[in-house]
C-alpha cells in the first residue's frame, strides 16, 4: 500500500500527498482513458463485457472492504446483489418510479440488509459467519422465488430502464463506467484512511486493535453499510443490463465468484481485486469451452491463490515491480523527536492498585497487590514464573476484570471500563510477543496510535473530505516523528512483516507514543533483544519519562530492570514480596530465593 | 528396527549449535547440550528463557531453524515426535497433560499404541508397580484425578514406552512438597535402570540433589554447563540467573 | 397429517444427522469445519444412482463404489485442502478451500452427470406408502452409523486414539500417536458417512449436483444447535430440523421452508453460539 521509494525520504520524512504515487496516477489515468475510449474500437459484445465487468466492480469494490479489509468472509453477499436489483425492478415495474430514483432506493436498501448481515459477524466468526451469508442468500432468492405477486416469482420481472441516452448501450455503458469511479473513489478514500488501516488492524491483530481504542463493533457496522450501499446499487444497475431479472440470475455459484474475485486480486488492495474482476468477468467470453467449466476454474483458482499465492496478484505484482528490501536494523535514536511526539500528553495521572485479587479457576493470579505508578517516573515490575507480572498488566488494560480490589488511574476506576476505553484514558502498552500489524506498513502501524484521535466521520472520509485528509497528515507526521524518535525512520516504508521481530518491539512502543499516553505499560520489552539494543530500549525509556510519561515496565531482564527503574515491586505468587529503590531490592534474600526457587 | 550406531563420546543425546523459535521469534540460540546414557541432567533458567522450547525442539515437535540433534549416534533432525519416540527419545510435555476424558488405564494403553498388542498389558503393570496410587484409580477418568495424580500418570506414560531417554518437562510444578519428593524419588529411580533423563526444573534446589550435570539456560542461551556439585556451590546460579551487575 | 410430517420429518432429520456427524468426523481430528460434507451426501446419491441405476451393478457392489468416490473425495480433501493450511498461522483460510474443493466437485457432477435431477433407484422394494423404505432407510443407516461410532470411540483403542487426537493433538502426538495418520482416517470416515446418507437418502433426495449445497447449510444446522464436535447434538438437531421443515411445508408451503430454517438457524447461533452440547472457547490474550 505505501510507496517503497526511498526518495520518500525527504527532509520532513514525508513524501507530499501529491508526489505520494506518481507512478499510480499516471496509470489510473491511463486505464481510465482506455475505458472511456473503449466503445470507439471495439463493437458492441465486447462493449457489453465491458459493461458487466463496471457493474460488477461497484459490488466488489464494497466487497472488497469486508472481505479484504475487514476480512470478514462474507461468502453470500449475492443476496444483496439480488435485493438491489428486485428493489429497483419493482420500484420501476410496479410503482412507475423514475430510474435513478430507483436506483438511490436499491442503495437504500442494501445500505438496511448490509448492515443486518453485518450483525452477525460481531458474535460469528470464519466458518460459521460464511455459512450465515450463505444462509441468507438463500432465502433471498427463497423469497423471490415464492413472493410471486410482488416480485414475479419464477418469471421475473423487467429492469430499470434509464432515460435516453442512458438507455442505448453505448450511454449504459458510460452510466455503468461513472458508477464504477464512484465506486473507485469511495473505496479508495475509505481504505487510506483511518477507517482503513483500523479495518485491517482489527482483522490482523485485533487485540491490538482493541488496545488502541478502535471500536470495533461500530466500525465493521459502518463498512458492511457502505457495501451494502454499493451492492444495491450495482445489483440496480445489474437488473438494468439484463433487462430482465428471474431469481435463478443470483446463484450460489455467482456469490462465490464475487468472492474470488476479491481474493485473486488480493485482500487490502484496490488495483488487484479490479483486475481480478476483469480477469474473471472476460474468462468465460475467451474461449467457448470455458464457459461450461468456468465454475470448476474458478474453484481450482481459490484453491491456487490460497494455498500458492495467499496474496493474490496484487502480492505476485509487488514482487515483481517492488523491491522488498528485509529490515536493515536500527538507526540510532533521535530522541529530540520526542518533544515533537509527546510535547502535548495528556494531563499527568498516578495509576493505583490497592488490594487487586483474579482469580482462574482455583488459581489466584493476583492476591491483594498494591503498586503505585507516578508520572515521570519507571516503576519496575519483576518476578518468577506465575508470579503475576503479566496478568496484572492485563488486568490494567482492561482484558482481565479484577475480582477484588481497585484500578484507579488519575480520577477514573477502571473497573467499570471496557478494554477498548483505555487508549481513550491516555492507557498504552506493548505485548510480549509484537502485534504489529504485518500487511500495514511501518508507517501506517504508528499511526494506528491516534486512532482515536481521528475525528472526521466514515461517510465524510469515504466522500473526500479535506478536513479528513488535514488529521491524517497532522497523524503521519506525528508518526514519522515517533519512528525517528526510536530508531525505525529507514524501515517506516516497509510492511510491517518484513522486520526483524526486535524491530516490532521499537514499533510498537512508536505506536504506543504516537497515542501521546499518560502511562505507558510495557510487557517484556527486551526479550530477544541483543545487548546494543537493550541499550537503546533504556535510553529511549529513560527519555520518556523525562517527558512526564509514566512507565510500568514488566520484564526479566535484571540488569534493565534494575539500572533504568525509579522503584521496584517484585511479585511472587500473585503477591508483593518486595518493594523499593532497585539497590535494595536486588540483594534482598527473599527474592532472590524467590528467583531460584526454594 | 534400525541397530542404532555407537554413540559417540559416549553421548546417547547431543544438539549441535541449536536455534529454534516460533515463526519470527528466535527463542534458542545455538544451544550445544548432551546426555550420557543413564545421566540424570536437570536444565534450569528464568521463567521464559526457553528450557520448554529446547526440549520439543530435541523431541521434532517444533522444527528447527539450524542446528542438529543426534541420538544413539543417529541423526534425528529431521524426524517426527513419534519416530524420535520409536528410538526411545520419550517427550512428557509439561501441564500433567493427560487426556481427561478417557480413563487412566486408557491413558497407559495409547502410550503403547505402537507397541505389540500382547505386550501391552505387561507394560502397563510395570507402570503400576511404579505409581501404586493410580493403579487404584485405573477406570476412573484422567480428568478426575488430582494435579499430583495427573502428573504421575503422564510420567508413568512415559515408563510405558520403555525410554533409553525421557525428556521430562517441569514434573513438579504446581505439586505439594510431598508429592515433589515423591516424582523426583521416582525420576532418581530412573538412573539405576539405566535410562536417561533430561529434566527441565523449577524447584532448582531438589532437582540438583538428583542430576548429575546442569545446564543453564538464559534468554536462549546457554550460560553455564557444569556437573551438579559445582553449581551448587553459593553464588554461582545467581550469578546466572540475574546477571553479574552489582548496583552500587 | 401428523404422522406424514413426522415421518418424512424423521426420515430427512436422519439425512441430515448424518451430515452433521460427518462434520463432526472431520472436525473432531483437525479442529476444521469443512464446507464439504454437503458434497459428500451429493455423491452418495449421484454415484449411487450411477452405479445400480445406470450401470446396474449388483446393490452391494453399487454401494461400494459409491462410498468408495467419497472415501478418495474425503482423503483428497485432507490431503488438498486441509493439511496445507493447518500450518498457517491464518486459521481460516480452510473455509476458503474446502469451500473450493466443495465447488470443484460440485461442478464436475454438473458437467458429467448433468444438471437435472435423475432419479435414485429403489434399493430394496421393501415397504409402501409411510412404511417405504424410502423413509426408514435413512433413519436405520443414521442409527448404525452414530451405534457405530460410538462403540468405536469407547470400545477400541483406536477409537481412544481418535479421541485423544481430539482432545489434545499436542499431547497425543507427545505420546506417540499417529495423529497425521488418524486425521487421515478420519476424512475418509466423514467420506463414508457423508455419502451413506446420500445414498440411504437417495430415494428422497433424487440424484441431484446441487444437492451438496443445499445439504451444506442445512446439515449443518444440527450442528449449530448442538455445538460442534456433538454426534448426539447432530442427531436431535437432525431429526428437530428435519420435523420442522415438514411441519413448515404443510403450514406455511414449501418456498418458505428455506425461511423458517434461517431463522431458527441464526437465532441459535446467536443465543447459544457453542450450540446446546458445545464446549468452552479458549482465551484470547
Amino acid at each position: 500500500m505505501m510507496p517503497t521509494g526511498l526518495e520518500a525520504i525527504a527532509s520532513t520524512d514525508l513524501p507530499p500527498l501529491t508526489r505520494q504515487r506518481p507512478r499510480a496516477l499516471w496509470a489510473a489515468a491511463a486505464v481510465i482513458g482506455l475505458a472511456v475510449l473503449l466503445p470507439a474500437g471495439v463493437n458492441q459484445y465486447w462493449m457489453q463485457i465491458g459493461t458487466l465487468a463496471f457493474v460488477y466492480w461497484v459490488l466488489i469494490a464494497g466487497l472488497d472492504l469486508i472481505i479484504g479489509y475487514a476480512g470478514q468472509l462474507a461468502v453470500g453477499f449475492v443476496g444483496l446483489l439480488a435485493i438491489g436489483a428486485y428493489t429497483a425492478s419493482i420500484l420501476c415495474e410496479k410503482a412507475s418510479w423514475p430510474a435513478f430514483a430507483a436506483l438511490a432506493a436499491a442503495g437504500a436498501a442494501g445500505a438496511l440488509f448490509g448492515f443486518l448481515v453485518g450483525l452477525p459477524s460481531l458474535r460469528l466468526k470464519g466458518f460459521y459467519f460464511a455459512m450465515t451469508t450463505l444462509g441468507f442468500s438463500t432465502i433471498v432468492t427463497q423469497v423471490a422465488l415464492g413472493w410471486e405477486r410482488l416480485t414475479g416469482g419464477g418469471i421475473g420481472l423487467p429492469g430499470p430502464m434509464f432515460p435516453a441516452p442512458l438507455d442505448s448501450p453505448v450511454g449504459f455503458y458510460y452510466l455503468a463506467l461513472g458508477m464504477a469511479l464512484l465506486a473507485t473513489y469511495l473505496l479508495r478514500n475509505v481504505a487510506f484512511s483511518n477507517f482503513g488501516r483500523g479495518l485491517v488492524a482489527v482483522r490482523d491483530a485485533e487485540v491490538a486493535a482493541e488496545a488502541m481504542g478502535v471500536p470495533i463493533t461500530r466500525l465493521k457496522l459502518v463498512t458492511f453499510t457502505l457495501s451494502g450501499i454499493l451492492a444495491g446499487m450495482a445489483g440496480a444497475l445489474f437488473a438494468a443490463r439484463q433487462t430482465y431479472i428471474t431469481p435463478d440470475a443470483f446463484t450460489f455459484d455467482l456469490s462465490v465468484l464475487f468472492f474470488i474475485m476479491v481474493l485473486i486480486g488480493g485482500r487490502g488492495r484496490i488495483v488487484g481485486p479490479m483486475i481480478g474482476t476483469l480477469i474473471l468477468t472476460l474468462l468465460p467470453e475467451i474461449a467457448a469451452p470455458l464457459v461450461m467449466w468456468s465454475n470448476f476454474l474458478y474453484a481450482v483458482l481459490l484453491l491456487l491463490v490460497v494455498l500458492i499465492v495467499p496474496g493474490g496478484i496484487a502480492a505476485f505484482l509487488e514482487r515483481l515491480f517492488v523491491k522488498t528490501a528485509k529490515g536493515e536494523g536500527l538507526d540510532a535514536p533521535a530522541p529530540e523527536r520526542l518533544n515533537a511526539v509527546l510535547g502535548q500528553h495528556a494531563s499527568p495521572k498516578v495509576l493505583t492498585l490497592q488490594g487487586v485479587a483474579l482469580h482462574f479457576g482455583g488459581v489466584r493470579a493476583l492476591d491483594g497487590v498494591d503498586v503505585a505508578v507516578r508520572p515521570g517516573t519507571v516503576h519496575g515490575l519483576i518476578g518468577p514464573n506465575g508470579s503475576g507480572k503479566t496478568t496484572l498488566l492485563n488486568a490494567v488494560s482492561g482484558f482481565y476484570a479484577a475480582n477484588s480490589g481497585r484500578i484507579v488511574f488519575g480520577e477514573a476506576d477502571l473497573a467499570a471500563r471496557p478494554s477498548a476505553d483505555r487508549a481513550a484514558l491516555g492507557i498504552a502498552r506493548t505485548f510480549q510477543t509484537p502485534r504489529v500489524v504485518g500487511n500495514l506498513s511501518v508507517l501506517e502501524n504508528a499511526m494506528l496510535g491516534a486512532y482515536r484521535q481521528f475525528t472526521t466521520s466514515f461517510p465524510a472520509v469515504a466522500l473526500g473530505s479535506r478536513h479528513g485528509v488535514i488529521e491524517d497528515r497532522a497523524i503521519r507526521q506525528r508518526a514519522a516523528d515517533a519512528l525517528a524518535a526510536v530508531g525505525l525512520r529507514r524501515l517506516a516504508h516497509l510492511r510491517a512483516e518484513q522486520l526483524q521481530h526486535t524491530e516490532q518491539r521499537f514499533l510498537e512502543i512508536a505506536r504506543c507514543l504516537v497515542m501521546q499516553p499518560s502511562i505507558l505499560l510495557l510487557d517484556e520489552p527486551a526479550a530477544g533483544l541483543s545487548h546494543d539494543e537493550i541499550e537503546h530500549l533504556q535510553a529511549l525509556i529513560e527519555h520518556i519519562r523525562s517527558l512526564g510519561v509514566a512507565i510500568l515496565l514488566v520484564e526479566h531482564h535484571a540488569d534493565l530492570v534494575f539500572q533504568v527503574s525509579d522503584e521496584v515491586t517484585v511479585l511472587d505468587v500473585g503477591r508483593v514480596l518486595a518493594h523499593g529503590a532497585p539497590a535494595e531490592v536486588r540483594i534482598n534474600p527473599e527474592v532472590i530465593n524467590a528467583y531460584l526457587g526454594a | 528396527m534400525p541397530t542404532l550406531a555407537p554413540e559417540r563420546d559416549g553421548a546417547l543425546l547431543m544438539a549441535s549449535d541449536l536455534s529454534a523459535g516460533y515463526g519470527a521469534i528466535r527463542v534458542l540460540q545455538q544451544v550445544n547440550l548432551s546426555v550420557r546414557a543413564g545421566q540424570v541432567v536437570a536444565l534450569v533458567g528464568p521463567n521464559g528463557a526457553g528450557k520448554s522450547t529446547l526440549l520439543k525442539a530435541l523431541s521434532g515437535m517444533i522444527p528447527k531453524t539450524s542446528g542438529t540433534v543426534s541420538f544413539g549416534g543417529q541423526d534425528i533432525t529431521r524426524l517426527t515426535t513419534q519416530a524420535c519416540g520409536r528410538l526411545g527419545l520419550v517427550h512428557v510435555i509439561e501441564g500433567h497433560r493427560v487426556l481427561p476424558s478417557l480413563t487412566v488405564e486408557e491413558n497407559l494403553l495409547l502410550a503403547a499404541l505402537d507397541q505389540p498388542a500382547s505386550a501391552r498389558r505387561a507394560r502397563v503393570e510395570e507402570a503400576y508397580r511404579v505409581f501404586p496410587e493410580i493403579a487404584e484409580k485405573r477406570h476412573l477418568g484422567a480428568g478426575s484425578l488430582s494435579g499430583g495424580q495427573q502428573q504421575m500418570l503422564v510420567i508413568a506414560q512415559g515408563i510405558v514406552r520403555q525410554p533409553r531417554l525421557l525428556l521430562l518437562d517441569e514434573p513438579s510444578a504446581g505439586l505439594a512438597p510431598v508429592l515433589i519428593a515423591r516424582v523426583l524419588e521416582v525420576v532418581a529411580a530412573f538412573r539405576t535402570k539405566g535410562t536417561a533423563v533430561l529434566l527441565v526444573e523449577q524447584a532448582v534446589e531438589k532437582a540438583l540433589h538428583i542430576a548429575d550435570r546442569v545446564y543453564v539456560l538464559v534468554h536462549g542461551r546457554i550460560v553455564l554447563a557444569t556437573d551438579a556439585q559445582s553449581a551448587r556451590a553459593p553464588g554461582v546460579l545467581e550469578r546466572a540467573y540475574l546477571g553479574a551487575a552489582q548496583p552500587s | 397429517m401428523l404422522v406424514t410430517i413426522l415421518v418424512a420429518g424423521i426420515a430427512i432429520g436422519a439425512i441430515y444427522a448424518m451430515i452433521g456427524l460427518s462434520y463432526n468426523m472431520m472436525y473432531s481430528t483437525s479442529k476444521v469445519v469443512s464446507f464439504t460434507p454437503g458434497q459428500l451426501g451429493m455423491i452418495g446419491a449421484v454415484f449411487g444412482a450411477w452405479f445400480i441405476g445406470v450401470l446396474e451393478v449388483p446393490l452391494w457392489l453399487g454401494f461400494l463404489g459409491a462410498m468408495g468416490v467419497a472415501v478418495a473425495y474425503g482423503f483428497f480433501t485432507e490431503l488438498v485442502a486441509v493439511r496445507p493450511v493447518l500450518k498457517s498461522i491464518e486459521q481460516h483460510l480452510y473455509v476458503l478451500t474446502t469451500l473450493a474443493a466443495a465447488l470443484m466437485i460440485q461442478q464436475v457432477v454438473a458437467i458429467w452427470w448433468g444438471t437435472d435431477p435423475r432419479p435414485f433407484p429403489t434399493l430394496f422394494g421393501l415397504g409402501a406408502g409411510l412404511a417405504s423404505e424410502k423413509y426408514w432407510l435413512p433413519v436405520v443407516a443414521c442409527f448404525l452409523a452414530f451405534i457405530g461410532l460410538e462403540l468405536f470411540y469407547r470400545k477400541t483403542l483406536w477409537g481412544a486414539a481418535f479421541i485423544a487426537v481430539a482432545e489434545d493433538a499436542e499431547a497425543s502426538r507427545a505420546l506417540g500417536i499417529p495423529d497425521v495418520r488418524i486425521r487421515v482416517v478420519s476424512y475418509c470416515l466423514a467420506g463414508f458417512i457423508g455419502a451413506l446418507a446420500g445414498f440411504m437418502g437417495g430415494q428422497l433426495l433424487l440424484a441431484f449436483f446441487a444437492l451438496g449445497a443445499t445439504l451444506t447449510f442445512y446439515g449443518f444446522v444440527p450442528i449449530a444447535m448442538g455445538g460442534i464436535g456433538s454426534n448426539r447434538g447432530a442427531l436431535i438437531g437432525g431429526f428437530f430440523l428435519g420435523i420442522l421443515q415438514q411441519a413448515a411445508n404443510y403450514f406455511v408451503g414449501g418456498v418458505f421452508v428455506g425461511v423458517v430454517t434461517f431463522a431458527v438457524f441464526i437465532t441459535l447461533l446467536l443465543l447459544v453460539p457453542r450450540g446446546l452440547f458445545g464446549s468452552a472457547v479458549a482465551r484470547r490474550v
